[in-house]
Parts: structure tokens; sequence; C-alpha cells
């Protein structure tokens, strides 16, 4: 009798969790119906788009969409410009943070608490209030007329806008590792600078990823800062490349090859996704203070 | 000590000096701007003229400029409302020992990583399209056809279709939050509490939501930092001309920055888009204060 009652407790527990299984499953089609959908789209011709029939594929597969996004539609310019981007402000964004982490978590000095503070609030800063002085500087400067120093114009602000996050981040990463590899490093003679690159960044490299992961995502999406700052069209990254094309949509009307072009600009981080998403979900859910 | 001394030095001057010349520079530079009035960005300070508060008066009493900031409100509390909603529901769903839940986070968190452009345009160009969008096809589908005849992109219905579009993708990251902070309350609260006989609701609404106050602060202070920043969205839906239906500050200042198609509509004028920032910024510092001071975490320990 017990045993059956326990059972039954325990079905009708199963029983009560199926409304929320429900949404769940409703959600998750509708996001994949959503993907499944462009890219079937971007696979398909404009005719089909428009007359609604892009997932019987009645015409075959037109890979070619993706060869015209990619070379006529300068989708690989873009998709260029953007790993350029986010590779070289992720690599930086490394150099300098994670020895000012470092600093800030290890040693005390005059001015840190001052700088932490500064870091902190930044980061509820919103862009629109440092945009306008850095414009008028960069533009008086003629900088942005170079391609090269457009470019570095750019990653430098990628950068610098970056470092309170990272930083951040870094700081408390650690926080948790012992200072005991660096006392024993010090007893060896070992120069604190070597003992931080040789022993105890490596020790961070968990830290180190998941931070660049999302460095990388944000660059690699970025728009406002571009927008902005690109003076040219060939130094556009993905996302203003892509809102440039959908602003020529009405003079070209070509609706599967837009499609392919979100398919190519989705596709880098959405596989960096599917390889970390663990990683990635980890580093929201691990930073956060309740 | 002292080989610490030249340590720190090399390790914190590089990233201070980053950080002050695109922060704090500008920061204060941008307040000092907000006061005068500058007609080109690029403008030496000799050509500035003061205007005291006259930026932010002008800026007030422009319609365009208040129906921003009313659209912006509505995001600001329709769009939390919904976001925060939604994904307390989904994280209290993911939280009750579900099979997959790794499966379900990771593809709901999915639509932050993707770019926001290729997000709107998937919604723009598909989910709202009125010949072959999903929401036309789907309503149809199912005989709703009062549903179906919606046009999602006219100026009536673009600020619904704007928010819904944005917070679905918003949804993941809140959601991750909300996990945070409902895995760290013990089981043995929900334990004891099922000895006690209280269902699932009522252990939600008296053990879980009270002991969710410090990460509500977090949810609430991150969605406002958001929207303070809202802008492609806007420029998305609305992308040559400040459409009043969807225009939200940023947009309004991008048009006072480097002009709009049409001059009527914004003049341009860098010393009002400066005081912009000033106002967007003083309101993401006010709602702190607020919601501080509103959720004091005092009480409860756990």
């Amino acid at each position: 009798m017990k045993k059956r009652e326990y059972h039954s407790k325990k079905w009708l527990k199963k029983v009560k969790r199926i409304p929320g299984y429900i949404i769940l499953v409703l959600w998750v089609s509708f996001t994949f119906f959503l993907l499944g959908w462009v890219l079937a789209a971007s696979l398909s011709t404009t005719a089909e788009i428009f007359s609604g029939n892009v997932l019987g594929f009645r015409s075959g597969f037109h890979w070619e969409n993706y060869r015209k996004a990619w070379v006529s539609a300068n989708v690989s310019v873009f998709f260029k410009n953007s790993f350029i981007y986010a590779v070289s402000s992720c690599l930086l964004l490394i150099l300098i943070c994670a020895p000012y982490a470092y600093a800030l978590q290890r040693f005390e000095f005059r001015g840190k608490k001052w700088i932490n503070n500064a870091l902190a609030a930044t980061m509820g800063v919103p862009m629109v209030m440092v945009i306008i002085p850095l414009y008028t500087i960069v533009a008086r400067s003629g900088i942005l007329k170079e391609e090269l120093s457009n470019r570095m114009v750019l990653i430098l602000l990628f950068v610098a806008t970056k470092i309170p996050y990272t930083t951040t981040f870094l700081t408390a990463y650690f926080a948790n590792i012992s200072s005991s590899y660096e006392e024993a490093a010090a007893i060896e003679g070992c120069h604190p600078i070597k003992t931080f690159w040789k022993i105890v960044f490596p020790l961070a490299q968990g830290g180190v990823v998941t931070v660049t992961i999302f460095n990388f995502i944000a660059v690699w999406n970025e728009y406002f800062l571009s927008l902005l700052f690109v003076n040219s069209e060939r130094l556009r990254p993905v996302a203003l490349g892509l809102f440039s094309m959908i602003n020529g949509m009405k003079y070209s009307g070509d609706w599967s090859g837009l499609f392919a072009s979100v398919i190519i600009v989705f596709t880098p981080t959405f596989v960096l996704y599917l390889i970390l998403s663990k990683k990635i979900i980890g580093g929201i859910t691990g930073g956060i203070k309740g | 000590m002292k080989r610490n001394k030249g340590m720190i030095l090399a390790f914190t001057v590089p990233g201070t000096l980053l950080f002050a010349s695109v922060f704090v520079y500008p920061i204060i530079r941008t307040v000092f701007m907000s006061f005068f009035s500058i007609t080109e960005i690029t403008d030496s300070i000799s050509k500035w003229s003061f205007n005291g508060l006259g930026n932010y008066i002008t800026l007030f009493r422009s319609s365009l400029f208040q129906q921003s900031l009313w659209n912006i409100f509505k995001i600001w509390v329709y769009g939390g409302g919904i976001v925060l909603g939604v994904s307390l529901l989904l994280a209290a769903i993911l939280t009750d020992n579900i099979k997959g839940k790794s499966f379900f986070q990771a593809v709901i968190y999915l639509p932050n990583v993707i770019s926001a452009v290729a997000m709107a345009t998937m919604w723009i160009q598909y989910v709202f399209n009125s010949s072959y969008g999903f929401l036309t096809r789907f309503f149809s589908m199912i005989g709703w056809t009062s549903l179906a005849e919606i046009q999602w992109l006219d100026s009536d219905n673009k600020f619904w279709a704007l928010l819904i579009s944005y917070c679905f993708g918003m949804v993941g990251r809140h959601m991750l939050i909300w996990i945070s902070g409902i895995e760290r309350i013990g089981s043995g609260y929900y334990e004891a509490a099922g000895i006690d006989g209280a269902n699932k609701w009522q252990q939600f609404y008296y053990i879980t939501l009270p002991l969710l106050k410090g990460i509500l602060k977090t949810n609430i202070i991150m969605w406002s930092i958001s929207i303070a920043g809202f802008f492609i969205w806007s420029q998305l839906f609305s992308p040559l001309t400040p459409d009043t239906s969807t225009v939200v500050p940023i947009v309004y200042m991008y048009f006072k920055l480097f002009g709009a198609e049409s001059v009527d509509i914004v003049s341009r004028d860098a010393g009002s888009g400066a005081a912009i920032g000033v106002i967007l910024c003083l309101t993401i510092v006010i709602i702190f204060n607020l919601v501080n001071r509103l959720l004091k975490d005092d009480a409860l320990e756990f």
C-alpha cells in the first residue's frame, strides 16, 4: 500500500511537470523553426520565398546564393574584417587585462581602490556618454583617412571599452588561485613578472578562455562603434555590412542572398557556441552575485 | 618589494591609461559639452557657445525627443515585465529536475550569441512579413484569420513587433541569472516545505521569491543597462529616418550628431547630443540607487 502511494506520488510529480515541458518544447521549437526557415530560405530562390514554398526545395538547393553573397555582396570582406577585429582585440585584451587584473588582485598600492571602483562603475555607463568626445578626437586627427590607422583605432576602441568587463572578470578568477606557487617561485629567485606569465597565467587558463569567448562574440557582433568610426565600406564588420545590405534590399531584391548572408554572419559565433556552450553558460551564471 | 613596484607599474599602467582615455576623460568632456551649443561635432572649443541648461530645456520641449523617452520608458517597463517574468518562469521550470536541462537552456540562450542585426533581420524579414511570414502563416493555418491579417510592421503595430522580437532574445540571459540564484537556495528548504505539505506554487511563492531579492536586483540593473544602450533594434525597424513609433534617445542623438535625411526633423547639434548622454547616464544612476534602496536584502541571510 505504502509503496503504491509512493509510486503514485512520484507519478503525480511527473504529471505536474508536463506543462513546463510543453512551454520549453514550444519555445525551443520556435527557435529551431526560425533558424531552420532562414537556412532553408538561404538555399532557395527569391521567387520561392515570396510564394511561401521555402521548405519544399522544389528547384533544388541553391548553393550559389552563398557564393554570390560571399563574393559579389562583399560578405567575405566584412567577414575578414570582423575576424581581424575580434582576434586582435581578444589578444590585446588578454595581454593588457590579465596582468592588470593580477596586479589589482594580488598587490596593495596607491590608487588601487579608485581603479577598482572606476572599473565597476563604468560597466554601467552607456556608450553614448563617451562616444562624442572620442569621435571629435579621432575625426579631427585625420586618422580615419588611412585604412590601416582606421582599423587600429577601431581595435583600440574595442579593447578599451572591454577593459572594465575583462579585468573585473579576471580579477575574480585570480582570487581563487592560491598564492603559494608565487611564494615558492620567489624563494627560488624567479622574477615576479616571469612568475606571472610562466606559472600564474597558465593556471588562470579557464577564466582567460571564458572571457575571451565573450569578448570574441561581442566584438564579432559589434555595431555601434563601427557605425561611427568606420570610414570606408572596405573596413565594415559583419553587423554593419549586413545592415547596409538590408538597406540596399529595396534596390537589389535578392532576398535569398540576404538570408545567405545572415547565415554566414551567424555561423562563426554559432559554431563557437555549439562547441563551448557549457563554458559560456557557466561564465554567465558563475560571475553573478545575488 | 622593490621589484614588485616596477612590476605593478608595468602591469597597471597600460590598462589604466587606455581605460582612462576612453572613459574618464570623455565622460568629463561630455558633461561639459552638454552645457554648450555646438553645431559640428568636430568644432573646437573656441567655436562652442555657452548655453547653460538650454540644451536640456530644448530637448525636453522637442516632441520627437519626448516621444523617444516615452518609447524607451515603455520598452523598459513592458519589456522588463515580460523578460523578467518569462525568464523567471523558464528558470523555475528548468530548476525542477527537468530532463535535458542543459539542452533547453543552451537553446534559449542562443539568440544572445547571434549578431543583433542578423536576429532582427530574421524577425523583420521573416516572422513579421505580411505575405510569407511566420505569424501570418501560422495564424491562418490554425484558422485565426483576424490575427493572421495583422500588419506587424505598420506604424500602429511596429512598436509591439519591436518589443516582442527584442524580448525574445533577452529572455535567455536573464533566465540564466535567475537559475544561478535559484540553484544557490539549498534543497533543504524545499524538502522541509514539502514535508509540511506546501505545494509547488506555495514553495515557489514563499521560499524562492523572497530569497531571490538579490538576484532580482541584478536582473533589473542588467536590464536597465541594456535598455540605456538600446539602439540597433530601433534602427533596424526604422532604418533611415526616425519613426515616432520606434524612435529611442540614442537614435535621436545619432541624428543630432550626424543629421537625418530630412533636416526639419532634427537639426544638428552636438551639445544636445551630449545632453542626451548625460540624461541616460543619470537615469541609470537613479535606477541603480532606487533599486538598491527598495530591494535592500537586509533581513534575509542564506
